[in-house]
């Protein structure tokens, strides 16, 4: 089994260290081949279990949380927005 | 003479509506008891003594008012550190939220303190909720009341701890794959894991949205139904949350069909623990159940489908830790993307990484149909089993852990043999049962066994009989002596 650990990392946005590489890969592949014991099942049943219906709230216009509530816990802000680095030149 | 924090909620329930004690009283017993143990148990992030000395407060004003109590008025709970309390940092155990402080309450602690319970503090768990011995916290481990140098299981491992050492007589823990009953098990007291879409999960931090439920810890049965049915019900504020109540738990057995599945006694479960639950069975037949032999063939697939859709379903969940928003900003300097990375490298511990790492690739392309599609058929099938199993009895009997607690690092090493320790659990949050943990005994070294009573979907009324049932019969659950 081999698994592109670094191509993994990348789309799970996770930095993994040159060194540490092997070990990850290591057991990423000791628990993919507990997993891949599943067995072939017949693809025809629904993936949606149908005992477990989910129910909407009605649409109603109601007072959301104050915007400096919701802004307390962000690592940086302006003008009452959130603030990330330049994306565009 | 019984301390004060030894009693149990329901009987502080009752004392304090004679006036033989007051909320306030109850509460220094309690925070003087988090402050006696809590050295040696380390199972507190946050002990919220002001909040719960006010809270005492304003119960025994209700009291000299002669207003009307609610259950839970008065009486000490924790609270595991996943669950949002607003005002209350609420970290998951991980360096990621260290610092976040909801500005909003989950819906179970907005009903705990609709009843007047009182919040002693916020309890230690593996990061996010993933591991079985609580030491994947990044704050601390939590050590077993029973022997502090092993672990007190997880991942809800401090709320258990909290529990069984007394210094709450009730907690909430979540249960994903067994979070609520491994450590209720290791730690010799009840839990339950409820139905899912029994409790509203508005508030808790997301793990596996389609396997999570919150759960209630108490030394008694009684305590537990007294925490869950305050707990339980529709929200509409959760989706999937259903209209759950509790029912008279009138602790009988007597021409119940209690149902003993062999492949959950396999060469996989050390002889002491299949003994006692054996026992168990025995007594219950005693009592007046009528046990059968069933099958769930499909047991052996479930840890390996439960791995998959919970990583799956972690790694997508866990995606919004992006540094912008709130909990831990790695680089700011750089690009977004190294504030991306950074972020998320620096404030996620191993184990969290390692199950986005592999929920990412079992969603990756190419590979979707092969690890996801194949778990999620194989849930229907672990569902239908029970189905066609609880066509011939009325509950199911297993054992919650192959073997009693470990030593703390035992299996740090080998993330294989960590996960198998939920070989029991993870079946009843695939199939979304419900299922209590009681003790059932004990080991040659006294450590604590549990097992595991399981039901079709909103029998928790029946399934906390049968727990009664056996507890009454054993004269109660020991308590170990701190």
């Amino acid at each position: 089994m081999e698994i592109d650990v670094r191509h993994i990392a990348r789309l799970a946005k996770l930095d993994i260290p040159e060194e540490e590489l092997p070990r990850m890969e290591q057991e990423l592949s000791s628990i993919v081949s507990m997993v891949e014991k599943l067995p072939e099942l017949a693809s025809k049943e629904s993936l949606l279990d149908p005992e477990n219906t989910m129910e909407l709230r009605p649409d109603v216009v109601q007072p959301s949380f104050p915007r400096d509530e919701m802004l307390k816990n962000a690592p940086d802000t302006a003008a009452g927005c959130l603030m990330v680095p330049k994306v565009v030149e | 003479m019984r301390k004060l924090y030894e009693y149990s909620a329901t009987e502080l329930s009752s004392l304090l509506r004679g006036r033989e004690v007051s909320a306030a009283e109850i509460t220094e017993a309690a925070l003087g008891r988090i402050e006696a143990v809590e050295g040696q148990v380390d199972a507190f992030l946050t002990v919220t003594a002001d909040e719960a000395r006010a809270a005492a407060e304003r119960v025994d004003a209700k009291i000299a008012a002669g207003e009307e109590l609610a259950p839970l008025a008065g009486i000490p709970v924790a609270v595991k550190d996943n669950i949002c309390t607003r005002g209350v940092r609420t970290t998951c155990a991980s360096r990621m939220l260290e610092n976040f402080v909801p500005p909003y309450d989950a819906t179970v602690t907005e009903k705990l303190e609709a009843q007047g319970a009182v919040l002693t503090g916020k309890t230690n768990m593996d990061e996010f909720a993933m591991g079985g011995s609580c030491e994947n916290s990044y704050f601390k481990k939590t050590k077993n009341p029973w022997d502090t140098s092993r672990v007190p299981g997880g991942s809800s491992g401090g709320s258990a701890a909290a529990v069984a050492s007394c210094e709450v007589p009730l907690a909430l823990g979540s249960d994903t794959g067994g979070s609520v009953r491994c450590p209720a098990s290791f730690c010799g007291i009840v839990g339950l894991k409820p139905t899912y879409g029994a409790v509203s999960r508005y508030g808790l931090v997301a793990f596996a949205s389609s396997l999570d439920q919150i759960g209630p810890f108490g030394r008694t049965v009684d305590d537990v139904a007294l925490l869950y049915g305050a707990i339980c019900g529709h929200d509409p504020r959760d989706a999937t949350s259903k209209n759950a109540a509790l029912g008279e738990v009138r602790g009988e057995v007597k021409g119940l069909r209690l149902g003993v599945p062999k492949e959950y006694f396999g060469e996989g479960i050390s002889p002491e623990v299949k003994a006692a639950v054996y026992a168990a069975v025995e007594r219950l037949k005693g009592l007046g159940a009528e046990v059968v032999e069933i099958s769930l063939p499909s047991t052996d697939y479930a840890l390996a489908a439960y791995y998959i859709i919970s990583s799956a379903e972690a790694s997508s969940n866990l995606a919004r830790y992006d540094g912008v928003k709130y909990g831990f900003s790695g680089n700011r300097e750089g690009t977004l993307n190294d504030l991306y990375l950074s972020t998320r490298s620096q404030g996620f511990g191993a184990e969290v990484k390692r199950r986005i790492m592999l929920g990412t690739y079992v969603l990756s392309s190419g590979y979707y149909d092969a690890y996801y599609k194949r778990a999620k058929l194989l849930q229907g099938v672990i569902g239908q089993e029970f189905a066609d199993a609880f066509e011939k009895c009325d509950a199911i009997v297993t054992p919650v852990n192959p073997t009693t607690a470990f030593k703390l690092g035992e299996k740090c090493d080998d993330p294989v043999q960590m996960y198998a320790t939920d070989v029991c659990t993870v079946t009843v949050n695939i199939a979304g049962l419900p299922g209590v943990s009681l003790p059932c005994g004990s080991d040659a070294a006294g450590l604590p066994i549990g097992m595991q009573v399981i039901g079709p979907r909103f029998s928790e009324t029946r399934l906390l009989s049968i727990a009664k049932c056996y507890e009454t019969a054993v004269g109660g659950f020991a308590v170990k002596e701190m």
